[in-house]
């Protein structure tokens, strides 16, 4: 870095490139040099989560829950077999909101209907006990309005929707499981 | 529409279309009209959806889930929002231009019965490289299982995560 700056600079000191020219070049090569460290350090350090790739959820009918959701969501069902189907949030080829990479897929929901305890097979290690739960998901929609998403919501035949603070509103699935939606305004920096 | 009848209609008694051109042109547009009727007015039922907004993750000890995620899937913990018995763990984009995060916080795991259970969850990691997902699962002390492109580990709390790339978890691949 040191060296290419010397000669930029004399570059500038001969007249063969502006002032101007000099501090764009220089400016741009630190900050590319500086990304390059920060990205470096960060694959040091671990993985990074880029987004949700998918959450798998398990009910006693995994139809009339992906049933639910499509309506509610309008998202289409593809890949359906015999015990689960995926839900993308999205068409194909569209890319997650806001995501730029092109290794990063739209999120789905995966609905199945399966035992959660099955019998170890020969040589696997069997489950821990799971100690955590997660008890609700919030969805972010566009355009999400609190009182025009309780009546679409209430003319699509949802029920128990009830207010969930300033930005969002809570409701419950066909299976009991708490479900949240909101705009971009609940975030993590609003939350909680 | 009207305007554009009343185009047909000048054109047919210029003479520029016939009886049948003049027909078929009328019902063609009633059915274009229609069907854009019925496409907008399913648009307008249920929302569109952008991304998964949070997750609430409850658990014995909020501390300990939110030092592992931000551990092993880079995650960082909202400033200002650790009060002693959650935190918000934030990734994917930034917060309020369509970013995630899980809620991590100190609850009975049992507090919501439903008949319905989210057993796992998955995480995207872009530039997919086997072997340096592998490693730095590893060197956080966790027994990493999966195939290639999809692992898995377990969480303090025995919950279950997924890894994987774009290749190997894909809804348009299945």
């Amino acid at each position: 870095m040191e060296g290419f700056v010397a000669h930029k600079l004399a570059e500038f000191e001969q007249g063969k490139i502006s002032r101007r020219k000099l501090i764009e070049t220089l400016t741009l090569a630190a900050t590319t040099a500086y990304a390059t460290e920060g990205a470096g350090a960060a694959e040091a350090k671990g993985l990074k989560a880029a987004l949700i790739n998918h959450i798998s959820y398990t009910c006693p009918n995994f139809r009339q829950a992906a049933d639910w959701y499509s309506k509610v969501f309008n998202l289409d069902q593809i890949g359906a077999r015999d015990r689960d189907v995926a839900l993308p949030f999205g068409k194909k080829g569209e890319q997650p909101y806001n995501v730029a990479a092109k290794d990063v897929p739209l999120t789905h929901l995966i609905f199945r209907t399966r035992d959660l305890n099955p019998t170890p097979a020969a040589g696997e290690a069997p489950r821990p006990k799971v100690q955590a739960v997660i008890d609700h998901v919030a969805y972010t929609v566009a355009d999400f309005d609190r009182e025009k998403a309780k009546v679409e919501l209430k003319s699509l035949g949802v029920e128990n929707v009830r207010d969930g603070g300033l930005y969002s509103l809570h409701m419950t699935d066909p299976f009991g499981y708490d479900v949240q939606i909101s705009g971009l305004a609940n975030n993590a920096l609003t939350d909680g | 529409m009207e305007r554009f009848i009343a185009g047909l209609v000048k054109d047919f008694e210029s003479g520029k279309l016939d009886r049948r051109e003049f027909c078929q042109t009328v019902a063609l547009a009633a059915i274009v009209y229609g069907a854009g009727d019925a496409a907008n007015a399913q648009a307008t039922r249920g929302f569109k959806m952008i991304g998964i907004n949070h997750i609430s993750y409850s658990c014995p000890d909020y501390a300990k889930a939110r030092d592992f995620y931000a551990s092993v899937l880079g995650m960082e913990s909202t400033p200002g929002k650790d009060n002693g018995k959650r935190a918000n763990l934030m990734f994917g984009p930034e917060p309020g231009k369509g970013g995630s995060f899980i809620v991590a916080r100190t609850a009975p795991a049992d507090a919501k019965p439903s008949r319905a259970v989210v057993d796992h969850v998955c995480y995207t990691i872009a530039d997919w490289d086997e072997q340096r997902v592998r490693g730095a699962l590893k060197a956080k002390g966790l027994e990493v299982g999966g195939r290639d492109g999809s692992l898995h580990v377990y969480d303090p709390f025995g919950y279950y995560v997924q890894i994987a790339s774009a290749e190997a978890e894909n809804a348009f691949r299945r």
